[in-house]
């Protein structure tokens, strides 16, 4: 993650020096942004910059090909009116007064319709003030909606819900496995939810949790901890985390666990091949898939021509996609979507279309979900795709049904949220 | 009298100024102008712990306890934030004057590193207890302030009572300095032995500056998180703390003035620069150098510097 992290930043650097310096010769009162009247704005208020640059930048890349692509093809009719599509970017690094200060930027100057966010503190600081003016808002964290959030949806990721279709596949599959460990950061935005719904979903599918390891965000030395885990003997090691996926694999390919991995993410997945083995890589099971997966091209998927939007970001960025890669796409065709639907690109009319109406989930499915977490049926949920590396590659399983999941067995979700102290209704 | 005269002047019209910039402003402008306005009250409140001459590095965590401390009593306990801002000053006054019986036992570097020990010690307790603190995510969803049906939610109301609690802490801290506490708190940094030769108990006045300027960012942290509505264990990191000793190391700490302009001419840089956001702590860090170099007294003794330069070369050129 770190080393992706500063490649990125380099990138970006060198791509934004130019720009940046023009951007400084001209800062201070510059004159609001205008676009023409034909086109609609939509915000990413998003980390560029920084350890959460991956899971911000990659999807810019996304929006701005698909962008380009709707453009070209003479841009969207909305309303009877045709439009085009700007994608604005503010990169808050995972600020929360970036993160404000960039939100009422892109609503009140460049005119944002959408902002679309990755999530966390960051959705919080902007939240009172998103509500307040009514500002459509998505994250890719859908903890991070409240009872009042009536602006705020996850039209995609259903982080971490969707951990439990992955042990349901690995118990079906591989039913002699029995221990599981949990490795994760302490983080209540991010790894205790994993960690939560990860323990719910092994209860479920009658596995043992021998071990719980909660580590902190200032751990540089993963051998340790994964020597402690280990030592409990389990038959599969889970990853409830994205932030230190690479250095937990190194350590359990150094210390010989041959076992059943089973991760969150598993970003940036050839790195890790390099640095380990395509052999030990092999049948790591986790939830995020390539876009030139041929599983993708199944009925019900609603992503037009995944294969096609793979090779084109590949093109431009061939070290680049990461789990968000296609979730700010589907989340900005999802909205475009509704838009249509509802006649107005406006921020009110299409949440109030949000709230009141069924969606078409990428994966296939979609029902909102969230009340009984988080006080709002704000959350998609819907097919969700079983990812397992093959051959070195990332290949998709199967759908796992997460929507049946938690319909049986939500009550077990919220107790495992509740033991690990996080916010439930 | 002159000088005294031309000073409020200066201060008259830098107010009137302040008053009226905002609606010069963009949106998101006017929400930077309220965190520069809150991270001025930040480096003063700095600069009155290190007259004596003991720099530390949990100022920005005395900050989240300010932060913490409203944030949790107008969420969890209903307090007004007329009420919590005191008190979140007094919550870090009294956190700092506790923790004065262990650091004090020590100076300088030894110091500086038990204040940075004893700051992530209470950052890290804020992430590892989810309840009451939160965890990583904090604590989000914190009520404005309310008075007389004012919204507080936006930035030019914020702002201007922003702009007035800061005057007021400032025109404190200024004259705190000017007292004979402020004397001796020059005292004790300069002088310390001499000091405690006369009956000075150096003790009680390191804790002291301690004390009020924990006390003083406290109220900054309050002032910081009801306008963000979110507190997290992160906005008060070792990254912050850096940026703190930065400005006032840029502005100078010699004189009042010169740590405020340090913050105020570094974060409008900052933000001018923040298209280069990766390569901003490479800047900060050059910038740093650079004027520990060729200026280590800060931008407060620039204009010093060019005069005595002047003045220098007009001789010269006369002879010539």
């Amino acid at each position: 993650m770190t080393n992706r992290t500063i490649d990125n930043n380099r990138r970006k650097f060198l791509k934004q020096a130019g720009a940046g310096m023009a951007a400084v010769a001209g800062a201070g009162m510059v004159p609001l942004r205008s676009y023409a009247d034909d086109t609609l704005v939509v915000g990413m208020n998003i980390p560029m910059t920084g350890d959460y640059a991956p899971w911000g930048l990659p999807g810019l890349y996304d929006c701005e090909i698909i962008a380009n692509n709707i453009n070209a093809a003479g841009g969207v009719e909305i309303g009877g009116k045709s439009y085009q599509i700007r994608v604005a970017a503010y990169d808050h690094a995972y600020d929360t007064e970036k993160a404000l200060q960039g939100f009422k930027k892109l609503v009140l100057e460049d005119d944002a319709k959408m902002v679309m966010m990755l999530g966390g503190s960051t959705v919080a600081s902007v939240l009172p003030w998103a509500t307040r003016k009514k500002v459509l808002t998505t994250t890719l964290l859908p903890s991070d909606i409240t009872p009042d959030s009536d602006y705020l949806f996850a039209t995609c990721e259903s982080h971490p819900l969707y951990n439990v279709t992955g042990v349901v596949w690995l118990a079906q599959n591989y039913p002699e496995a029995k221990k599981a460990v949990i490795v994760t950061n302490n983080d209540a935005e991010y790894g205790l939810q994993s960690a939560a719904t990860y323990k719910a979903a092994f209860e479920v599918a009658g596995i043992e949790v021998v071990d719980v390891n909660l580590h902190g965000f200032d751990v540089t030395d993963f051998a340790p901890i994964v020597s402690s885990v280990l030592a409990k003997n389990p038959d599969i090691f889970c990853m409830a985390t994205s932030f230190y996926v690479t250095p937990l694999m190194e350590q359990l390919y150094h210390q010989g666990f041959d076992g059943k991995i089973i991760s969150c993410t598993l970003d940036y997945y050839e790195e890790i091949i390099a640095k380990t083995s395509e052999e030990f890589v092999n049948g790591t099971i986790y939830q995020f898939p390539d876009f030139d997966d041929p599983m993708l091209n199944n009925e019900g998927i609603h992503f037009p021509d995944p294969g096609g939007f793979d090779a084109a970001f590949r093109k431009d960025h061939p070290n680049d996609w990461s789990a968000v890669a296609w979730e700010y796409p589907a989340i900005l065709l999802n909205w475009i979507e509704n838009a249509q639907r509802v006649g107005s690109g406006e921020s009110e009319d299409v949440a109030k279309y949000l709230r009141n109406n069924s969606q078409n989930f990428v994966f296939g499915g979609g029902d909102w979900w969230g009340s009984q977490l988080w006080g709002l049926d704000h959350a998609l949920v819907g097919r969700w795709p079983v990812v397992v590396i093959e051959n070195g590659k990332a290949r998709i399983q199967e759908y796992g049904d997460l929507s049946a999941w938690l319909a049986d067995h939500t009550e077990v979700l919220v107790r495992h949220m509740k033991e690990l102290g996080l916010r439930t209704v | 009298m002159l000088a005294k005269h031309r000073t409020l002047m200066t201060i008259v019209l830098i107010l009137a100024g302040l008053l009226i910039l905002p609606h010069y402003l963009k949106y998101h402008q006017q929400d930077f102008l309220i965190f520069l306005v809150v991270n001025v009250l930040v480096v003063a409140s700095y600069r009155l712990v290190t007259l004596t001459g003991e720099w530390s590095l949990i100022h920005a965590v005395m900050m989240g306890i300010g932060a913490y401390t409203s944030g949790m009593l107008t969420k969890f306990l209903d307090f007004s934030f007329w009420i919590s801002l005191p008190l979140a000053g007094v919550v870090a006054g009294l956190t700092a004057a506790l923790l004065s019986f262990p650091l004090f036992r020590t100076t300088q570097f030894y110091f500086l590193i038990g204040s940075f020990a004893a700051g992530e010690a209470i950052r890290l307790s804020w992430i590892h207890f989810i309840r009451p603190f939160g965890g990583t995510s904090g604590i989000s969803a914190l009520p404005s302030p309310e008075l007389l049906g004012i919204d507080f939610l936006e930035p030019i109301p914020y702002f201007y009572l922003t702009l007035a609690i800061v005057t007021a802490c400032l025109v404190i801290l200024y004259r705190i300095e000017k007292s004979r506490i402020g004397l001796t708190l020059h005292a004790v940094h300069w002088q310390a032995p001499l000091a405690e030769s006369v009956g000075i108990n150096t003790w009680n006045y390191r804790t002291l500056a301690f004390t009020t300027g924990s006390m003083f960012v406290g109220i900054a942290g309050a002032l910081k998180v009801h306008y963000i509505g979110t507190v997290t264990p992160n906005q008060y990191g070792i990254g912050f703390m850096v940026f703190i000793l930065i400005w006032l190391i840029v502005g100078g700490y010699k004189t009042f003035y010169g740590a405020i302009l340090g913050v105020i001419i570094l974060s409008i840089l900052d933000e001018m620069f923040r298209e280069l956001e990766v390569i901003r702590p490479a800047v900060y860090g050059a910038v740093l150098i650079l004027f520990i170099l060729y200026l280590p007294d800060g931008l407060e003794s620039l204009p010093q510097k060019i005069a005595s330069r002047i003045k220098g070369a007009s001789p010269k050129g006369s002879h010539s």
